[in-house]
């Protein structure tokens, strides 16, 4: 006996697993012990963390400048800003330091030993920089400048600066929302846009070459023989996607803790349902566009093919996106139902916070709609294309293959 | 046992393969020979599944073959390879648990394939780190895991170095030997020859003809060889046969009509002394070039 194991065992022996799910787990085992997938796993998550580590940074970082003075009443106004500064500007500490003149100042600011050199002129103060002074400093100076002056001139009229004052403040306040979390509901909004085209198409090609791969290695047609096409493509697409989640997973959590240790972390809680949908969309787009991304892996006989035969996918990838940016009113609101144009749009109208709560139950309807039409279109464009190795095929000649 | 009838397939309006039907019995090796474009390949895959016939059908036991028949069979296509990048025990582990192989079943056979084929130490390198004969034998490994009840084996011995080919013919051998049919395609006719049991002869998309060896045998003409002790020119004139060859005092004819080497023999010993004269069996490679040409 040639082989181990008994020819006579029954031919219909329990079957442990289905065909969808070995071949997911092998999609799943090569992908995460793939070095460029570690590598561009860690780079990205560097990525994220140095961005939202660098704002935190910026937010907590104090700054020192050093102002240069040169005359005795400089120097008292000098003193004065240092004394205000902090309650200006908690971020915000001035060092005055004396220079002998003029010149002598601007050599200090050419050097870089002074940040700005403050004297008089026949109208009031001027603050002399290098380049164009940091707001904070302006801020700072023109404040502090006037709130000095002003003291002094009320005091030399017979009055104090806060009855002159008195009843001029103007406070902000707004009817619709807060500005400063609608401007975070546009970043966030356009980042998930961002976040989902990159991650279609870098998922995408991986598919795509990996189902060219098995097309260009010829081993297609011993799996042919041995299991339907249609499972191999389920568990291709399926084993992909759970990489592909398991990876935003990981970037969104990433993401969302450093993002809680920033100032934006009141944001928060407004964005979570919003991103949980994004979640859900970003699920189903994914899957119907790695059933466009598999077929065009299949066109293709060699990887040298791939960037051809996926063409009209990058370019529908390209149309959601620049509609996910330029679409707003009315044209975002019929888009986010348009699928696939709703997988990008109605995820950035929830983070937007002007889509009613029924508005993504109907559109993710309409998506899986979508999806299980083009996933069968897909398969038999797949499954007709896989076993021709005869150069690359358009879509209408795979159409029209026979099995 | 397996058995093709009426297979035809046509890709647009050329027949690729037309109405071919042949058995392969258990227990025995089936070659199927043919030139380049005889339909060869094409039939192989339509009796995998792997391609839709237009007519005919391929039955296994005495039924129509099921997907779940055929994830049993042992198959190499035409046109093969297996992962790259991919260790080989893995890969192989995979495509076995694809033919509906447990896990740990597949990894005790397959390791004990790799050693018997010296590549046990290689388990876990990639398939690209092999040499070319190396990633053949892990490729005829592919094949036999899980323990095939058919074999549907095309041009297996190509790109084979000596060993190999003695290694896979013997394989060949013992499952057809636990009574497991094979048919095998290969253009190594003297291989044919050596291993086979039956003859499947191909040319444009049609069986030209079949059968076990003796079968052919019998039905090619009767040749006989004699050697004169002078020139044997003079045999061209002679009624009823068919000359192949004369070189000197020996010649080869075929027998056109019965009887007609008994009157050969009767005018050589009139001429002279008949130093040989024996009957000649024909190789398959020659049967097989004559029902080619």
């Amino acid at each position: 006996m040639s082989t181990p194991s008994s020819r006579t065992q029954p031919r219909t022996q329990p079957r442990s697993q289905p065909v969808w799910q070995i071949v997911a787990r092998r999609e799943i085992a090569v992908r995460a012990t793939d070095k460029s997938t570690l590598i561009g796993t860690a780079v990205m998550l560097a990525v994220i963390v140095g961005v939202l580590g660098f704002t935190a940074w910026g937010e907590s970082r104090e700054k020192t400048y050093d102002v240069a003075y040169s005359s005795t009443t400089a120097r008292a106004m000098a003193e004065g800003i240092a004394e205000r500064a902090g309650d200006i500007d908690a971020k915000v500490s001035i060092d005055p330091v004396a220079v002998d003149d003029a010149d002598a100042a601007r050599h200090a600011l050419e050097e870089e030993q002074a940040d700005a050199y403050l004297h008089s002129t026949k109208d009031g103060w001027e603050l002399l920089t290098l380049e164009e002074a940091d707001s904070e400093l302006r801020d700072v100076v023109s404040q502090a400048v006037e709130a000095i002056v002003l003291a002094a001139n009320a005091d030399s009229a017979g009055t104090t600066a806060a009855e002159l004052t008195a009843g001029s403040k103007v406070t902000l306040d707004q009817i619709e929302g807060d500005s400063e979390l609608s401007a975070i509901r546009w970043v966030v909004g356009y980042a998930l846009a961002i976040v989902f085209y990159f991650a279609s198409i870098m998922f995408g090609m991986t598919l795509a070459n990996s189902v060219v791969e098995e097309k260009q290695s010829r081993i297609v047609e011993m799996i042919a023989a041995a299991v339907p096409l249609r499972q191999l493509l389920a568990g291709k697409i399926i084993g992909n996607a759970v990489i592909a989640v398991a990876q935003m997973l990981v970037y969104v959590a990433v993401g969302l803790v450093g993002l809680s240790l920033t100032d934006f972390s009141f944001a928060l809680p407004a964005l979570s349902g919003a991103i949980g949908w994004f979640v859900v969309f970003f699920l189903i787009g994914f899957v119907v566009l790695s059933t466009l991304w598999a077929v065009a892996g299949a066109l293709a006989s060699r990887t040298e093919d791939l960037q051809s035969s996926s063409t009209p996918i990058t370019m529908l990838l390209m149309l959601m996106f620049f509609g996910a940016l330029y679409l707003d009113g009315v044209g975002a609101q019929i888009g986010s139902y348009i699928p696939p144009l709703s997988a990008v749009l109605m995820p950035m109208r929830l983070v937007d916070g002007t889509a009613a709560w029924w508005e993504p139950v109907v559109a993710v309807v309409l998506l899986l709609a979508f999806g299980v039409a083009l996933v069968r279109l897909a398969e038999r464009l797949y499954s007709r294309a896989l076993l021709q190795t005869g150069g690359q095929l358009s879509l209408k000649a795979a159409w029209r293959l026979e099995e | 046992m397996l058995e093709v009838s009426g297979l035809t397939r046509r890709f647009g309006d050329k027949v690729a393969v037309d109405d071919v039907s042949f058995p392969v019995p258990s227990g025995g090796l089936t070659g199927f020979v043919g030139g380049n474009g005889a339909g060869k390949t094409t039939t192989m895959r339509m009796i995998m599944g792997v391609l839709a016939a237009h007519a005919g059908k391929v039955s296994w036991e005495g039924h129509a073959v099921t997907r779940e028949d055929r994830r049993r069979f042992g198959y190499m296509p035409e046109e093969r390879g297996l992962y790259p990048k991919q260790p080989i025990l893995d890969q192989l582990v995979y495509l076995a648990r694809l033919r509906g192989m447990s896990a740990a079943d597949a990894r005790r056979d397959i390791t004990s394939l790799l050693e018997r084929f010296g590549l046990g130490e290689r388990a876990k390198d990639p398939l690209e780190k092999l040499s070319l004969g190396n990633q053949q034998r892990v490729q005829i490994i592919a094949a036999l895991v899980p323990a095939p009840v058919a074999l549907i084996l095309d041009e297996p011995f190509s790109g084979l170095d000596p060993e190999a080919i003695e290694a896979m013919a013997d394989l060949l051998r013992e499952h057809a030997r636990d009574g497991v049919p094979v048919v095998f395609s290969s253009h190594q006719l003297d291989l044919v020859d050596r291993l086979c049991d039956r003859l499947v002869v191909m040319a444009r998309g049609r069986v030209v003809t079949q059968g076990t060896g003796d079968e052919l045998r019998a039905e090619a003409a009767l040749r006989y060889r004699v050697v004169l002790d002078g020139d044997a020119g003079w045999v061209r004139d002679l009624p009823g046969l068919h000359v192949r060859d004369v070189s000197g005092p020996e010649a080869e004819i075929e027998v056109v009509s019965t009887g007609a080497e008994q009157k050969l023999l009767a005018e050589a010993t009139s001429r002279g002394s008949v130093l040989d004269f024996h009957r000649v069996v024909p190789r398959l490679s020659e049967i097989y070039r004559e029902v080619t040409a």
